[in-house]
């Protein structure tokens, strides 16, 4: 166990530092949801200035998802294309908790966008603005956490098994931000698409965090979304535990490992 | 003649080289996924956000507008992918040690990339009919083309232009992310010129796009070719001018490289 965090925090060190010289990274984390947080600032406080905390929250969701999308796909893969992964899988510690370090890393460095789109609003644009249910939105900051690290922990392996699936990845950026109601609810949405949005846990961070720093949230809507979090996140975690098992079994059994 | 001939070999032939060599490694299905479904989805996120912004009666404003701003994918990614390329795959110091025409191989890295962005930008509108029910009813067909080949031709003039940039660094893909994103927010794709301060209103348009998606606008809802006419006369001029300005420098890094010895240093 011990030893098991000590690789962990060893990992979320190292790439805390290769992300925060990575510009690619600095582009999806910082420019990409300023730039995002701009647009929705001209599209959405002309008519109503309250919604100030609705586009921080949403641009920096939007932040989150770009990071996760994008490293999660190639935390593994760059292992690879570096000639790496033999190494990582062949030493004591799983490649999972090598890939959690890993996503744990971007997770933290993603919560930045929401910072500075919340800087950009109040210090450039001069909104005001507060967060309505400050205790509850911070407990919500914090169960995403793990939401969005299980999330991760099922698309670095399914990408990895799965190589084709990667040129998908530009596709898949938007989806989120539709389904995740990260800047718009999903009650614009067809129905059929609600169920989609339901097993997404992006949708349920986003929902409770809109709730909580707009004031909305009744108790039984924040139980509701940490309660949906923690279930999906436990979903996500078996669902990696099998693909993991997948790449590992490439790698040691069939030999395939960089031939995936 | 025979030069002249010879000229048009250079042009078409790498034009059409130039594309393969930054697509061929594609198959089919992340093609798809690129070319048709990403875009549907810029589409669909920002005509929604639009909506849910300022009602269902703007959504043909953003679907339009994100239509034809789709054409930065091929005039900036692509063109820009095509002379860099050059440099990543070590070809540039041929490319510069030959006798070809400067200009015309400058030129021709655009080509292709303008019929696939006009092609991506006619899936654009198409989804916006299917899906988000803009009208073309009232369109001038003619005039519509001729408007996504200028906003086109005009945005691969930024494209060439930052494809000499990445001929000086390696960071390229953090410069086209942004160019393509503060396209997104400043050509009036998504908000309403009107609304930005004037300084950036006068800054809009200094940029590709800005009057090709007034322009479009204004055809898809009724207006003649005459009418859009000075609008696109604009559009024409400023990708001229990136044209120039890319060839310039295009022309300083050949020399200054070959004469500091640093052709395939950042």
């Amino acid at each position: 166990m011990i030893a098991n965090l000590r690789v962990v925090l060893t990992t979320f060190e190292l790439d805390v530092k290769q992300q925060a010289v990575d510009l690619f990274m600095i582009f999806g984390v910082v420019i990409q949801p300023l730039l995002i947080a701009i647009m929705a600032i001209y599209m959405l406080l002309e008519r109503d200035p309250s919604r100030g905390i609705y586009v921080v929250v949403g641009s920096g969701m939007t932040g989150l998802w770009t990071s996760l999308l994008f490293r999660g796909t190639f935390n593994i893969n760059a292992e690879r294309f570096m000639g790496t992964l033999e190494g990582i899988v062949a030493s004591p510690s799983s490649l999972a908790t090598v890939v959690m370090g890993k996503t744990l890393a971007s997770v933290t460095l993603s919560f930045l966008s929401m910072i500075f789109s919340y800087g950009l609003a109040s210090i450039v644009f001069r909104f005001p603005l507060t967060i309505a249910q400050p205790l509850p939105f911070f407990v919500s900051l914090l169960v995403t956490i793990p939401a969005f690290i299980s999330f991760g922990l099922l698309i670095s392996p399914l990408m990895a098994v799965n190589l084709s699936l990667s040129g998908w990845v530009n596709a898949l950026e938007y989806p989120m931000y539709i389904l995740g109601g990260f800047l718009f609810p999903i009650l614009l949405l067809p129905d059929w698409s609600n169920p989609l949005s339901y097993v997404l846990a992006p949708y349920w961070a986003a929902r409770v965090l809109h709730a909580t720093s707009s004031g909305s949230a009744t108790l039984s809507d924040i139980l509701l979304s940490w309660g949906m979090m923690l279930v999906l996140s436990g979903i996500y975690m078996a669902a990696s535990y099998r693909l993991f098992r997948i790449v590992l079994h490439r790698a040691r059994v069939e030999a395939t490992l960089s031939m995936m | 003649m025979k030069s002249l001939s010879n000229s048009m070999r250079i042009f078409l032939g790498g034009a059409v080289l130039s594309y393969k060599a930054l697509f061929r490694w594609f198959r089919l299905e992340p093609y798809i996924a690129t070319k048709i479904i990403a875009p549907l989805n810029q589409i669909l996120f920002f005509t929604l956000l639009g909506s849910f912004a300022t009602g269902r009666d703007t959504a043909s404003f953003y679907a339009i507008g994100n239509a034809i701003q789709l054409t930065a994918m091929s005039g900036i990614y692509g063109v820009t992918m095509s002379i860099g390329g050059e440099r990543n795959e070590g070809t540039l110091i041929y490319l510069f040690g030959s006798p070809a025409n400067r200009l015309l191989t400058f030129l021709g890295r655009a080509l292709v990339h303008i019929l696939d962005g006009m092609i991506g930008v006619v899936i654009g509108l198409t989804w916006t009919g299917l899906l988000l029910g803009v009208d073309f009813s009232r369109a001038d067909l003619p005039a519509l083309g001729l408007t996504i080949l200028i906003a086109t031709v005009s945005t691969s003039g930024l494209g060439l232009l930052m494809g000499c940039v990445s001929l000086v660094t390696v960071n390229v893909m953090f410069i086209n992310n942004t160019i393509y994103f503060l396209l997104l927010v400043f050509s009036g794709a998504n908000v309403p010129l009107a609304n930005f301060p004037t300084w950036v209103q006068h800054a809009a348009y200094a940029l590709p796009l800005t009057r090709g998606i007034q322009a479009a606008r204004l055809v898809i809802s009724g207006s003649s070719l005459g009418e859009v006419a000075p609008l696109l006369t604009g559009e024409a001029l400023i990708g001229v001018v990136y044209v120039l300005i890319g060839y310039v420098l295009f022309s300083w890094f050949e020399v200054t490289a070959k004469r500091r010895g640093t052709l395939e240093a950042y």
